[in-house]
This record gives C-alpha cells, structure tokens and sequence, in this order.
C-alpha cells in the first residue's frame, strides 16, 4: 500500500492510491475499494437492515440506514463506472435481512443488481445464500488474490472485511478516531462499509496473528481526503 | 429533627403548659415536646395548620431550621390519634442517603413518644424482596426517591397502594424542580393527584429566587386546592470572606495553587473544614498540593463523585466521628445529610452563582442561631471580581434566578409507557392528568400524540415497526402494552440520570519503569481507585501519567471494563485533565461583575493588585460597561487578536466562538482558531482584524448580529459533537436504546458509538423527529447556552465599543494565557490527520 494522493483532475472521483499484491487498487471516501483493471467496486460490511433488526427487541432504531447504505453504493458505482461490485460479507446484519427490505430499498438494490454484475461473499452474519440478484459464494479469486470475508492467516494475498477497522491518532496533544484501510505484506482488511457499522480500532487483539504489527501501512479516511499514517501516532485498543 | 438541637426552643417551665395548649397538637406529642423542654417553631405550627386546613404548602427556609421536623408534624399529629391502615405519607429526597437518614432521625421521637408508627425507607438498593413485599404490605410513611415512585406507579397495584395516601413530603424541592428527574416527579405526583383523592402536597426548599414558580409547581397536580406558604427567614447572617493572600493572585488558572500554605494555617485553625472546589479534577490536584506541604500531618481526605463507594463512605465515616481535619470536595457534599460539625466551609475558585454558595456555606454550623463561616479562595484575578460579587450577594442573600423549561418530551416518553404497565389508558385522559405537571402544564396535543407514537411504534415517518408495537390501541380506544416483557424492560430503564460511559480504575504492579516497556506481565488483583470517564482513558498511550484519587498514575492497559494503572515516579503528570469550570457563572452574578467592573468607586474593596490591574485597563483601553460590550483588537506574533468581553461563562462563549468564526470565515479575515473563558472569548486571525472595523469593510454590529443563532447555528450544530452526546441521553432516557449495565456485553464506548450512529441517520433522514426535537431543546440550552448568548447579543446591539489597540491590553491578559491550556476550536478537528500524514510523508523522504 503506497501513498501518494490521488489527484481529483484526472479521475471523476476522489481517491487514494493502494498498491497491494502487485496490483493497483484506488480507496475511496466511502470506504470502498475500486479496482480499475478489472473495473471492479469492492465494498465489505454493508450490514444491511441492521436498525431494523432490533425492533424484535422493541428498540424501534430509524429505519433509514439500509436506503441510505444502497443510496452511497450507487453513488461510487456511477461515478468510477464499475461494471461489477463484489460484496465481502456482511452485507445483510443477519440472514432474515433479505426478506425484511422495504419495497422502496428493494427496488433500489434491484437496480443496481440489475445494471452490475453482483458477486455476495457469504459473511458470518449472512451465510445463508439468498435470491436478491447476482450470485452469492463463500469467496473469489481475481488475479491470484482471495477476497474474503473473514481474514485468514493462512491465506496469503487476501482483501478482506469482517473487523471493521479504524484508526485513533494522535498528534501534537489532540486526537481523531476514523474508519482505515489498513494492511500488511499479504493481507488487506477494508473498512465496513455501511452507515450503520461501528468500528474496531486496529490495535485490538482482534487483529493479533491476523496483521503482522511491525508492518503495518494505514490509511485513514478524513472527510475530504485519505491520510497515510504510521504506526507510532496509533492510540486506544 | 435532622439534628435535634435545631428545633430547640427552650420555654420557662412554668408557662410550658400555658403555651403548650396553643400549639394544637395532640397529648402525647405535645408531651414529647414538653418533657425535652422545647417549643415547636412557629413555621412547624403553620405547617400544622396548613395540612389541617386541608392546604398544601410550601415551606421555605434555611439549613438548620428544623425543616424535615416540620414536614411530618402533620404526619406524626395525624398517625398519633388514629390508627392507620396503609400508606399515609410518602416522603421524596433528590438523594438516596438523605431518605435513609431522614428515616432514622425519625424513627427515634416516634418511638419516644410510644406511638406505632411503621417508617420504611425505599431506595435502589432496598432488597427486592422488601421492595415486593412493600407493594402488598406497605408503611404508613415511605420514604423514597423520584425513580422509586415512578416504579412503584408502573404496577397495577398502585391504585391501591396509593390510594389511602394523604401527603406527600419533598425535601429538598429546589434541587429537584427544574431538572428532568423533577420532571418525572411532577409526573409522578399528577398520576398521584388523580389516585388519592385526600392528597396533600408539601415542599421544603431552601431560598430561592422565585418561590412562586415553586408554589406553583406544588400545587397544579390538585389544582383545586390551596398552597399555603410558610417561610422562616430567621437565622443569623453569615460571615464570608475573601482571602487576602500576601502572595500575587495569578493572571489565570482555576487551581489556586498560590494560597496553599495559606489554607492549611486556615485549616490548622479550625476544627473541621469543608474545601468546595467546582470539579473533580481540581479537587486531585488540591488535595495533592495540600499534602505536599502538609508538614503537620493534619487529617486531610478527598471526597468526590468518581472515588469508590466504600472509600467514600469511610471519609464520610470518619468525618462524622470527628476525625478529620479537612475535607476536599466537590458538588457531592452540596446536599443533604449532616456530616457532623463543620466550622468553616472554603469555596475554592468563583463560586459561579450565589445560590450554591450559599448551599454549601450552609453545610457548615447546622446551628440556626449562630453564624455560618465562609472563606471564598479566588483562583484568578477575575474571580476576585467574581468573589466580591458573590459575598454582596450573599449578605442581601439575593438568590441566582433560573428560568423554566418546559418538561422534556423524552421523559414524557418513559412516563407514557410506564403509565401503560400500570393499566391500559385513555389517551385524552392521560392528557388531561399529565398537564397538571407543572412542567407540562403547556404541552400541546399534537406533541403528546407523537410521543405516544414514538413510544408505540418509534413514530417514524416511514412506518416501519407496526408489527412490532410496544402499544397497541384497543377496540375500547386504550392504549395497552403488547406484551408483559415490555413492563419489564421499562423497569430496567427508569430514570433520567444517564451516566458518561465509565471505567473502573484499578492499582497494578508496573511491568516496569522503562518508559514502553510491553513485556513483562501486569500485575492483577490491586484495589480499586474508583472509576474514570472512557473518553479520557481512550485518549491515552501506556506510560501516560495523571492524577487520580489524589496520586499520580501511570496508565497500563484496559483489560474488559477496567483501567490498569500503576504507581508512578513522575512528578507532574503529562496529561492534564482539567476540564474547565463544570458550572457556568451564573447570569446574576454576571452582572454584579459588569457593574463592579463599570463603577471605579466599588474597586476600593479589592486587593490592590486588583485594583491596580482595573486602572492601569482603563488607562490604556476602557472598561467593559454595564450593558455594552468591549471588543478589542490587537496584533501579536504576526497574528491579529480579537478579544471580547461577554462575562456569560465558557459555554455560551464556546458557542458564540464557533459562530463567529463561521462568519469570519465567510468575510475572509481568515479566522484561525479561538478560545475561551467563563469571562472573555479571544479569536485569532491572519488578516488585520482592527483596520477591518475600522476601514469599515468589517461591521461589528453585523458580526455579533443576532441573526447568527439562526441558519449559522444550524448548520454548525450538524458538524457538533455535543448534539450527539445529547441525543444519547435523551435516547435513553425516552426508551430507544437500552441503559447498559454491568456485566451486560457491549461496553459503554460501544452506546456511545451506536448512538452517534443512529443520530446520523436520523439526521440525516427524519431531522423533525419527536427525538431530534427533545434533542435540540436539551443542547441549546444546557450544553450551548444559546439562551443566554442569544439575550447576552440582544443586550449589546447596537452597543459594541471597539477599542484598536497597539498591544494587549491588562484585561485581555487572563484570557490570552488560556491559550495552549484550554482546548483550542476553530480548526478542524481532521487537521490532526493532516499532520500526521505529513509527518510520515517527511519521513518517508528522509527528512526527519
């Protein structure tokens, strides 16, 4: 993962230049990953109909976040022009997810299955395959590298969602806590995507055995811009 | 009663009988009186005569005059001639302690004077199997909390529990009206009003501004019935003082550092004193510096509100006992019970409003005709000002007004489904019931149906959770809740305290004094310290030191919902964890202050260094008038400062400087950050601002114009934080999301996250929202002070006076040294981002 900022000039969006696994991948604000060769939009953790899931337990959360997740993902689509969006897991907050959309954000999602080639990467919380449009499977192998949903140690050239990262720096006394990409020699991990995601910082032990710590390159995602950052500004757990 | 000596009156043993005749009491408690040889107090017969007269009341009066006696002497009157079956008087405090000792100092003459009378008290931490027992089975006078009451309503028993009451006593009302948890107690007593038909109302209070907002708020639950008012005056006058340092009282700061050696000679001298500082913080870093010098090894502790339980209760043990010297605390000790004798109470720094000062002086001399002792400490030179302000006030015993709000709508939700778990309702006829609380006296229809809404379904625009309603409209048109859970889940989320997500701190073995050392295991099992907000620890990198329970730590690790820390050899801490005044002056005393500042004349009274610093401004600049506002300008260190002189606190000055740098921005004088004081506010710029005014391309009364509370205020409301921490209370307190406590999985830092969250979204999607309204109305008065900076530019339009000045001038000193110890605003928090990418950046080319 390498950094210079990527100029919004000459592309009709703002990004920031990856290099992983010897290919070139461009972050996006949103926390999606575009892959220009293969005109490819990766997107982990949308956690769709994740509010509306817990009004079984009578918490009657705003039934907006799901709209407003499809709404951001068609935004990215139209403006890089991806022909095709791969989902790394968790895209529904749980299996029951698929069924419970309203007519209006299934309409929506349809749109974009419709016009895209659709690839839904089985996540923990959404193993189940579903009829939604575009093809579901457990994970995809595009030119020698595993997208996945859950990281694995033993895979090697691996992008993947699943931890929710995120990134508390510090400097100079003040401090900002953000949603990063964040990846080592062989694996990357992409922020969630969804609005209704929370996030995990990156020096949890959940990350342990999962990122080698003494080579980590971060990328924080700000509100206009993303910022490579090392190591030494991290604080939290 | 609270302490006996106060209601002693002593008669000539010959006319005892004479008099004793006139008090109307019954024999056997007019014997009690007689065989201690006192005389009840002439506001404890009016409270008698009131309640026979079928009357509420409203007693009003001082620490010491044997209040809580004239509470229940309409009580015990009552219960001593007949016998009586079930609940009889129900008495609310603000405090769980205060309830158990008011219980206790009650039961003593009820058993002197033989009578059965079943006293009980009712507090969250009353076994569960009483608290069941006391719904079936319950004592003739209860003493309880609001949130009790609220639970106990919440049963189907309560019509009968209830039923037989006659009076309901609450201590302590002032503390209690004009907050939420009073909302929910006037809530209470309006569903009380409609199930005892015999009901009476009585308040205790101490002084307050307006007792007729009080009277008021006592009497609209039975608006057919009268409120008497009783008021006892008396009492001796106190004595305050300012201390007259030798030392140099310092430009800034809130620590007061400089009058240390002073207060313990103060404290050698007396025999218990009570040390009030504003905030936890600033009571660590006293209690520090006192022991520092403490040479004589005088018994000196620290009480405060983040100290572990246990801890607390043996200072306050050991206080009682009169084994201590001196005590460092904070708001904890404002209210309520008698810790024992204390001599001398020291405010430390302004004490930002009279009426607490005047609370806290009376914690010291319980005794009603002796004089209270003061000692008020200034921290800075304007708390000087601040001081004098406060001890006039104080001798004309003029009290801070506060101005009502109306009931939140977030409680109203709770309430509302409380009521549910008690019975189906009627909703015309909760309505009716809930606008006799006061605070929802106004409270339109519309906005009562879409609580209603809210409770039932979430009351979205989009309706999305019909099949998931938590009430449901019946055929009969009542309302009922769909399933019994829903009454259980209601229990665990009563209340309107919503506590900062916490972490318990814990004392560990380092791994070992090498700054970064991460191996080594940390030590486990060391006692608790108490317990610190996340947000702070969140901020902090292993080694960081700070101050906690009165010693210097160095912070370890987080392990579950613990904070390690360990022993450190650090001297000063590095991280700081003063976090500005927790209350804002308040506007009475602001204006004192304006006025001391207006008039050269009262300046005599001031220590000369003060008084010297006024002249030598008034000199070279001018003087901030009574109703006008000083704004001056001036360039240092290639930048050009803009200082202000509002005196409405940090709060409204934190705002007002959000505001204008918005339009400061917008004009391009290039406003580059800001920061502010409880008196003054200073914003920094690239341009010259002075020759702006003065040239007349900048207007200042365009700049302070009020309009700047309208669109600006909304659009930077969007981007603030404090409108999410808002929310969160108000998410929790209405019902939408869970309280979390211990044990259960997500931690505190998750809540907080998730709330933000769903605040987004709502924000985003349904900003008219029941819940984004709550919100709205809670931040722009408490965490803004919009309010008052919206009278405070009402006040001044059209009478800003700028001064364009060569250099700094004497005033703007205080505020300027702010700079580098208070947060600064004004940059965009994401500039930390920026910096860090470059420094990384400069390294990776080799630069660093």
């Amino acid at each position: 993962m390498t950094g210079a900022v990527r100029k919004k000039s000459s592309v009709s969006y703002a990004g920031f230049d990856l290099k992983f696994a010897g290919a070139q991948f461009v972050g996006l604000l949103s926390g999606a990953l575009y892959w220009p060769e293969h005109e490819t939009l990766l997107v982990a953790d949308l956690h769709l109909e994740k509010m509306s899931s817990f009004a079984k337990s009578r918490q009657f959360l705003p039934p907006y976040d799901t709209g407003a997740t499809i709404k951001l993902l068609a935004d990215d689509i139209a403006a890089t022009g991806a022909r095709r969006v791969i989902s790394l897991g968790d895209s529904f907050h749980r299996d029951e997810g698929t069924t419970t959309l309203s007519v209006q954000d299934a309409d929506a999602l349809a749109q974009l299955t419709q016009t895209t080639e659709w690839i839904w990467i089985a996540g923990n919380h959404d193993p189940a395959a579903h009829e939604l449009g575009g093809n579901c499977c457990e994970s995809v192998a595009l030119d020698g590298i595993v997208l996945s949903h859950e990281p694995d140690a033993k895979v090697t050239n691996q992008i993947a969602g699943h931890l929710h990262p995120a990134a508390h720096v510090r400097m100079n006394g003040r401090s900002i806590r953000r949603a990063c990409f964040v990846s080592d020699e062989t694996r990357l991990i992409m922020p969630a995507f969804g609005v209704s995601t929370g996030s995990l910082n990156i020096l949890n032990s959940a990350f342990d055995g999962v990122l080698d710590r003494n080579n980590l390159m971060i990328a924080v995602i700000g509100r206009e811009q993303i910022y490579p950052i090392a190591k030494r500004h991290l604080i939290g757990r | 009663m609270r302490k006996s000596t106060s209601t002693r009156q002593t008669i000539p043993p010959n006319d005892a009988d004479l008099f004793a005749h006139a008090w109307g009491l019954p024999d056997v408690v007019r014997d009690w009186f007689v065989a201690k040889n006192w005389a009840p107090r002439q506001h404890q017969l009016d409270m008698l005569e009131a309640d026979r007269s079928g009357k509420s009341a409203l007693l009003i009066a001082p620490t010491g005059a044997g209040k809580t006696l004239a509470g229940f002497l309409p009580s015990i009157a009552d219960l001593a001639v007949d016998q009586f079956d079930g609940m009889h008087t129900l008495y609310i405090s603000p405090l769980k302690a205060l309830a158990v000792d008011v219980a206790r100092n009650l039961m003593d003459p009820i058993a002197d004077m033989g009578l059965d009378i079943r006293v009980e008290t009712r507090t969250g931490d009353t076994p569960s199997s009483r608290r069941q027992r006391q719904r079936f089975d319950p004592p003739n006078i209860l003493m309880t909390t609001p949130e009790q009451l609220a639970l106990m309503l919440s049963h189907k028993e309560a019509p009968k529990l209830f039923g037989s009451l006659k009076r309901v006593v609450l201590d302590e009302l002032h503390a209690l009206a004009l907050s939420k948890r009073g909302d929910l107690l006037a809530l209470g007593l309006a569903r009380l009003g409609t199930l005892c038909p015999d009901l009476r109302i009585s308040a205790l209070s101490a002084t307050v501004a307006k007792p007729e907002m009080l009277r008021e708020w006592i009497g609209t639950p039975k608006p057919e019935r009268e409120v008497a008012f009783v008021t006892n005056t008396g009492g001796a006058d106190p004595e305050v003082e300012i201390l007259a340092s030798d030392d140099r009282v310092p430009w800034a700061g809130h620590s007061a550092q400089y009058a240390v050696p002073e207060l313990l000679e103060i404290i050698k001298q007396n025999g218990t004193t009570l040390l009030f500082v504003n905030t936890r913080s600033q009571a660590e870093l006293l209690f520090q510096s006192l022991w520092e010098l403490n040479e004589d090894g005088l018994a000196i502790a620290l009480h405060h509100g983040s100290l572990d339980v246990e801890q607390r209760r043996k200072v306050e043990a050991a206080m009682v006992a009169g084994k201590l010297q001196a005590v460092v605390c904070t708001s904890t000790l404002d209210l309520g019970i008698d810790w024992g004798d204390v001599d001398l109470v020291v405010q430390i720094g302004a004490p930002k409003g009279s009426s607490r000062l005047l609370q806290r002086i009376g914690r010291s001399n319980h005794r009603l005709d002796e004089p209270s002792r003061a000692l008020l400490v200034p921290a800075n030179r304007f708390e000087v000002l601040e001081c004098e302000a406060a001890k006039e006030a104080v001798k004309e015993r003029a009290q801070d007004s506060e101005d009502p709000q109306p009931g939140g709508l977030d409680v109203l939700a709770q309430h509302i489904l409380g009521m549910a778990c008690s019975a189906p309702f009627n909703a015309v006829q909760l309505y009716d019931e809930i606008i006799c609380a006061w605070p929802y006296r106004d409270l339109e229809w519309e906005q009562f149906e879409r609580v209603v809404d809210f409770v039932a379904t979430g009351g979205y625009a989009l309706c999305a959770y019909e099949r998931f309603a938590r009430l449901r409209k019946t055929e009969d048109d009542t309302w009922r809740i769909a399933h019994p859970k829903i009454a259980q889940q209601y229990r665990m989320n009563v209340g309107t305290i919503v506590e900062e997500p916490m972490l318990k701190v814990r004392l560990v073995r380092s791994r070992g004094q090498k700054r970064g050392a991460t191996t080594g295991p940390i030590g486990r099992g060391g006692r608790v310290l108490g317990e610190i907000e996340e947000y702070f620890i969140s901020q902090l990198s292993p080694g960081d030191t700070f101050i906690f329970g009165g010693e210097i730590v160095a912070f370890e690790a987080i392990k579950d919902t613990e904070a390690y820390v360990s022993r450190a050899v650090a001297k000063n801490p590095k991280i700081p964890s003063y976090m500005g005044g927790k209350f804002p002056l308040s506007t009475y005393l602001a204006e004192r202050v304006r006025k001391t500042l207006a008039t050269p004349k009262l300046w005599q009274a001031m220590p000369d260094q003060v008084s010297d610093w006024l002249r030598l401004q008034r000199d070279v600049s001018t003087l901030p008038g009574e109703e006008s506002l000083l704004v001056e300008t001036f360039p240092k260190a290639d930048k050009y400062f803009m200082v202000c002189y509002p005196f409405e606190g940090r709060l409204a000055h934190q705002t007002l400087g959000m505001l204008l740098t918005k339009r400061l921005e917008r004009d391009r004088a290039k406003p580059l950050g800001f920061v502010a004081s409880e008196y003054a506010l200073a914003i920094w710029c690239a341009t010259d601002i002075g020759a702006q005014f003065k040239r007349g391309r900048l207007s200042l009364d365009e700049l302070f114009d009020e309009d700047m509370l309208g669109d600006d205020l909304e659009t930077w409301l969007d981007e603030s934080s404090l409108m999410q921490r808002t929310f969160r209370n108000c998410a929790i307190i209405s019902g939408l999301i869970e309280r979390r406590y211990p044990g259960q999985e997500k931690s505190g830092r998750q809540i907080t996250m998730s709330s933000d969250l769903i605040y987004n979204v709502l924000y985003e999607h349904e900003p008219d929202h029941i819940l984004m309204q709550a919100t709205r109305r809670d931040a722009s008065r408490g965490l803004l002070d919009i309010e008052r900076l919206g009278t405070c530019l009402k006040r001044i339009r059209r009478h800003i006076i700028h001064k364009d000045l060569e250099r700094i001038s004497p005033l703007a000193v205080p505020v300027m040294l702010e700079i580098g110890k208070e947060p600064i605003f004004g940059e965009g928090r994401e500039s930390v981002l920026a910096e860090a990418a470059e420094d990384l950046l400069r390294e990776a080319s080799g630069k660093k």
